[in-house]
């Protein structure tokens, strides 16, 4: 039996990020929910967090630039991106700043779900 | 006749009537006769004339000249020719040609016959041969056999450098003669380049007559120079402004392409900026549909409502959104290339092995490499696109997709992939046995956003030949209806996307 994670879900998007949360739940997982880049970092710093999945444009700050701050603060942060187009240069960016893998929107949600049972492990 | 030659009247009568002024003067240079002509050039009548010399009509000097002259002839018994100017008493003047001799009368003295013949015609067509040889602008010579020049006009001494001098004739025509070896004797024409006035080159037609029976001796040639050099100027200015023109019109076709190239890369900017928001605003809300769907089916699982179809055909869907999507994004994507050489046969093998999982079963593939493990440069993720496009348009024309089949399907659909180099030129050719493409079809199939498939977004045959341009290359379509379609990139086999990039971005 795989363990619960506490998963944090980034999307400007309500519909995607709830329905994904909804999702993780099914699992139950627990799962903080943030809507722009600026909430990310604030839920990162308030929560102990597993895993994060972002999304990559978003207002206020982006996924990449919340997440390098958050790399700051926290090395070992687990953060995988969704991005609806290839942004090359924030993604390389997001890459090189050590994020686990980007998934391409709409997301295969087996592969993503096959990635949250491989964190969980 | 000859009996009336015997009577002095008649002959005095024909000498009245010669065109020529005849008198006939004595030892003491007194007229003992003048006929008609003569009395009349004179203004005497005969019995004015007789007994009287020289002296009484002419002004001193002149008749001092005469007596001279006459006593020459007479002592010495030579003939004389001479031109000299009969004036009047009236005034007149006339230039005359006179011919003086000796004759040994019958009353056994000594006496002088001379004749006067009228040069005013001919002095009158002597000036106006000259006053035409002074003016027109054509350097006119006469040369004789013997190269020597009898005549030659004030511009053919000009063309000589000099004052005229024979020296100077002999080298104009020894450098005429260097130009055509057959100069002056053959009439000829041809052009040379001779010193002008200050030493200026001029540019000349040679026209030579050829040597011509002229009544002398010695024959001789005309020669005329015409100086061509301002109409070879004007040719060369109209040359030149025929050439600006030309430049003139490439610079205006080249602009014209710049500027459509702007108004093109104006538009593509757009649509990929536009694409782009619309891709990332539609992909969104088709993730949220996905994950809802995801969860429907999970929740619903088991509970024998369904609804298992109705999820499928949303998920089906959202697949199909996405790869519409994906093609416009494709298409109106600017960025760079990101070439690196590769082993193009080794890489087509493994799209080609990964496409032919998922083509139905029907389709049979071939693949014909040919590039024996060359490398050459190419962006894999682009290529990867053309190349599925490719196959995919191949397909769908023989068998359809598995939601719409072809109306027609072909019996034995052939897929055929193959790769070869043909004059520096990369290739990467897909050929199918479908049903081909109907000639107004073929004619339009370049242009973004036609389709004649429902499910077409009509952008798959542009994004393939972009991606050949983008590369430097090119696309091919060859169809025949009723036998199938080849579908060839040529790419270069060399880097030259970068050169293309503005071409094509």
């Amino acid at each position: 039996m795989s363990k619960k994670l506490n998963i944090l879900v980034v999307d400007d998007d309500a519909a995607n990020a709830d329905s994904l949360a909804e999702l993780f739940e099914l699992d139950n997982h627990r799962v903080i929910v943030a809507y722009d880049g600026q909430q990310a970092v604030e839920a990162f710093s308030m929560n102990k967090v597993d895993v994060g999945f972002f999304d990559v444009m978003m207002p206020n700050k982006n996924g990449v630039e919340s997440f390098m701050e958050i790399k700051a603060m926290n090395p070992d942060a687990r953060v995988y991106f969704m991005t609806g187009f290839s942004a090359d240069d924030l993604l390389d960016m997001a890459i090189k700043g050590g994020a686990m893998g980007v998934f391409s929107k709409p997301v295969d949600l087996v592969r993503l779900l096959k990635t949250v049972e491989r964190e969980a492990a | 006749m000859a009996d009336r030659l015997t009577d002095s009247k008649v002959l005095l009568s024909i000498l009245d009537n010669l065109p020529t002024s005849i008198f006939v003067k004595d030892e003491d240079l007194k007229f003992v006769y003048s006929n008609a002509l003569h009395c009349h050039m004179i203004g005497k009548s005969e019995a004015e004339l007789l007994g009287k010399c020289d002296f009484d009509f002419y002004p001193d000097a002149d008749a001092a000249g005469f007596a001279t002259h006459d006593t020459d002839v007479i002592d010495r018994g030579e003939e004389s020719i001479s031109e000299e100017m009969a004036r009047r008493e009236d005034g007149m003047c006339m230039p005359v040609l006179t011919r003086k001799a000796r004759l040994a009368g019958p009353d056994g003295k000594v006496y002088l016959i001379g004749t006067n013949s009228d040069l005013t015609d001919i002095r009158k067509r002597e000036n106006q041969y000259k006053a035409l040889s002074e003016t027109v602008p054509v350097a006119v010579a006469q040369i004789d056999e013997s190269l020597e020049i009898s005549f030659a006009n004030p511009l053919f001494n000009a063309y000589c450098g000099g004052d005229g001098s024979e020296m100077d004739h002999s080298r104009l025509i020894t450098k005429l003669q260097e130009v055509n070896p057959g100069f002056p004797g053959q009439p000829c024409k041809f052009e040379a380049v001779v010193q002008g006035l200050g030493n200026q080159p001029r540019t000349v037609i040679v026209v030579s007559s050829g040597w011509l029976e002229l009544g002398d001796t010695i024959r001789s040639a005309t020669v005329s120079l015409i100086d061509i050099s301002q109409m070879s100027e004007l040719q060369r200015i109209n040359e030149e402004v025929s050439r600006l023109n030309r430049e003139l019109a490439a610079n205006m076709r080249k602009l014209s392409d710049a500027q459509d190239e702007l108004i093109k890369k104006g538009r593509m900017e757009q649509l990929g900026q536009l694409t782009a928001t619309v891709a990332h605003e539609l992909r969104n809300p088709l993730g949220a549909v996905r994950t809802s769907a995801f969860l429907l089916e999970r929740k619903l699982k088991g509970k024998g409502l369904g609804v298992e179809a109705q999820i499928e055909r949303i998920n089906k869907g959202i697949v199909r959104c996405d790869n519409i999507i994906t093609q416009l994004l494709d298409f109106s994507r600017s960025k760079q290339l990101h070439c690196q050489p590769g082993d193009l046969d080794e890489w087509l093998t493994s799209i080609v092995e990964e496409e032919a999982k998922k083509l139905p079963a029907i389709v049979e593939v071939e693949l014909l490499l040919g590039l024996s493990g060359q490398t050459f440069p190419f962006d894999p993720a682009r290529m990867q696109r053309a190349v599925i496009n490719m196959i995919s348009n191949a397909v769908e024309a023989m068998v359809g997709t598995p939601d719409q089949p072809a109306a027609k399907p072909t019996a034995i659909p052939k897929l055929m992939i193959s790769t070869f180099v043909k004059q520096g030129h990369v290739s990467v050719r897909v050929v199918d046995n479908g049903p081909g493409i109907p000639p107004d079809v073929l004619k339009r199939i370049r242009e973004p956003l036609f389709t004649t498939k429902s499910f077409g977004t009509g952008l798959g045959v542009p994004a393939i030949e972009q991606i050949a341009v983008q590369h430097g290359g090119r696309l091919d379509i060859r169809s025949e209806v009723g036998a199938g379609s080849v579908f060839t990139m040529w790419l270069p086999t060399e880097a030259k996307q970068a050169a293309a990039e503005t071409r094509a971005a």
